[in-house]
């Protein structure tokens, strides 16, 4: 098996009985959505889409979401996840950057697409919510070409987050994906009995690889649009959830959240946290209230999946990302790229089947920052105990973790300084108590604005996540004689 | 204490750690504040007035008017109690 095609036919032979996805009130077989996604490949060829062209998926995590990805796959083209969250310029930058020939989308951001698609020239389709182009019934009748499909082609293209302005594409090929749905796997032990809760966004890398991983196993996945913190206790308990893999914000919501009878979380036997640092009071407090401790998992756009800790001291280990999975080289290196001993402090690289070979398109001196003697330097701090147990300590870039979300704190400075009192702008990342971190914007401005108008201002432009939670106003901001902000000086 | 000061109490403590408390009272449009600008800030203080009250709080009822001031905020929660 090396093709994520090879991969989905499979499973759908294999596991043809099981449960293959939940959502919106649907319960989809992997024979089912065998045949769902021949007729979206039908859709998709009538469309034009072949062999090479990429395709944006514009969807929440849904039924629709695993059907196109699939199916894309399935023709040999390249599909580009996109957050749904996005506003309407960072959108049309996944659009434009990736050459897509189509969007995918729900009839809920027809509005906004339909503006993206009339400036881009690039068509569009509804596949979900009300009055969808392609349904199971109206798309079986197109002969599909036996398209070849190599290991090396590409398969998808994710997005990485750095201090560019812009975010950097990484291309991943069928071999990566289908090497990271079999590291994955042969690393967690997950079966077919597994019940696996999406509502991490498979659109990006974390969910991404749970999920492909999820269907190689033949497990049951179920699909929430967004984090809905009753509907997830409830379907913890309703449909006996096994998997739940989560960012830490959602862990300590869901274990503050009130509950007015006692429920039964018992089913649940491994709950992931990764994106950011798991907070020990969060660990403490989601033991207490579901019985059982999160663990936290370790990976990169780059790269996919590289560290869990399913380590039995979890009690004393539960600020590590564990130990490596399996065929994939995790290594600590010095300033002079030296790999340094047990427990020393350096930058963590990584080298795994699963990672891209061709780094980030069109930024030739960036890819030869970050790989190198075939390895991915993360840019994370780090340390790897005498067991193995990887535990990162801070970062060497510039970018801010909001949730497991990257921001890229250029990007919203230019925002900013789009502003028309915004004279200069500085952002960058800051730390509360408990570790969490948060976006900070330090503005100098020859008028009166108000922290409101900064935030209303941004809210139109940027994602939720990357908008400053905390605005402050400077007469100056503080640089290095080579004009270079001094950030540190603005936390 | 009432309800009104027991919500101010959660905002202080969960949203708006920054603000001097006599600058807020019970009608000050909390929007100024940036509380409902952030939905993993409103998710989060939502969770310790649940906390506070010892009430569910859906997600469909977390709506701008709902969270516009403590006095909302108030008779939104009254209902529950």
């Amino acid at each position: 098996m090396s093709t994520v095609r090879e991969l989905f036919l499979s499973s759908i032979q294999e596991f043809s009985d099981n449960i293959a996805v939940v959502g919106d009130n649907k319960r989809v077989s992997y024979n089912e959505l065998g045949s769902m996604v021949e007729s979206f490949s039908s859709f998709l060829y009538s469309k034009g889409i072949k062999k090479g062209d990429t395709v944006v998926i514009l969807l929440p995590n849904s039924i629709e979401f695993i059907v196109a990805f699939f199916s894309v796959s399935n023709l040999g083209a390249v599909s580009v996840p996109v957050n749904t969250t996005f506003k309407k310029e960072e959108i049309a930058y996944y659009v434009n950057h990736s050459s897509a020939k189509l969007i995918l989308t729900q009839y809920q951001l027809k509005l906004l697409v339909d503006e993206i698609s009339s400036e881009s020239n690039i068509p569009y389709s509804i596949v979900e919510g009300k009055s969808p182009e392609w349904n199971t019934h109206n798309f079986n009748e197109e002969t599909l070409p036996d398209v070849p499909i190599d290991s090396s082609d590409e398969a998808i293209y994710l997005y990485s987050t750095g201090s560019t302005g812009k975010p950097k594409r990484v291309s991943r090929t069928h071999h990566n994906l289908v090497a990271l749905a079999d590291n994955h796997t042969q690393t967690v032990g997950w079966t077919e009995n597994d019940n696996i809760l999406f509502t991490v966004p498979i659109s990006h890398t974390y969910g991404f690889g749970n999920f492909i991983s999820s269907i190689k196993i033949g497990a049951a996945i179920f699909v929430l649009g967004g984090f809905n913190r009753n509907r997830v206790l409830d379907l913890l308990e309703e449909e006996s959830i096994t998997i739940f893999p989560a960012v830490p914000v959602m862990l300590d919501v869901l274990a503050k959240t009130y509950l007015p009878q006692p429920k039964d979380f018992s089913s649940l036997k491994l709950v992931i946290s990764a994106g950011a640092p798991l907070p020990e009071k969060t660990f403490n407090k989601f033991y207490e209230k579901f019985g059982i401790y999160p663990r936290q998992l370790y990976g990169s756009s780059e790269t996919g999946l590289i560290s869990i800790n399913l380590g039995d001291d979890i009690k004393n280990t539960f600020n590590s990302v564990g130990q490596h999975v399996r065929n994939v080289v995790v290594k600590i290196l010095d300033e002079s790229g030296q790999e340094i001993g047990i427990n020393e402090v350096g930058e963590i690289v990584v080298r795994s089947p699963s990672m891209t070979t061709t780094g980030y398109f069109g930024l030739p001196e960036e890819t030869e920052k970050a790989f190198r003697d075939g390895y991915y330097f993360t840019g994370d701090l780090g340390r790897i105990d005498q067991d193995g147990f990887i535990y990162i300590v801070g970062r060497k870039k510039l970018f801010i973790n909001i949730s497991g979300n990257k921001v890229d704190p250029v990007e919203v400075e230019n925002i900013l300084l789009d502003h028309p009192n915004v004279k200069e702008a500085a952002v960058l990342g800051i730390t509360d108590s408990n570790g969490v971190e948060s976006v900070k914007a330090v503005i100098v401005s020859d008028e009166k604005i108000q922290k409101k108008e900064i935030l209303e201002f941004c809210r139109e432009r940027i994602a939720e996540f990357k908008i400053p939670r905390t605005v402050e106003f400077r007469d100056e901001i503080p640089r290095s004689p080579t004009g270079k902000v001094l950030r540190e000086e603005l936390k | 204490m009432v309800i009104e000061d027991r919500i101010k109490k959660v905002l202080l403590e969960n949203a708006l750690e920054e603000v001097d408390p006599k600058e807020i009272n019970n009608s000050s449009p909390l929007i100024e504040y940036g509380v409902g600008l952030d939905s993993v800030a409103t998710l989060e203080l939502v969770v310790a007035l649940e906390e506070e009250f010892q009430i569910r709080i859906d997600e469909s009822e977390i709506t701008p008017e709902t969270f516009e001031t403590i006095e909302s905020i108030s008779l939104h929660i009254a209902k529950k109690l």
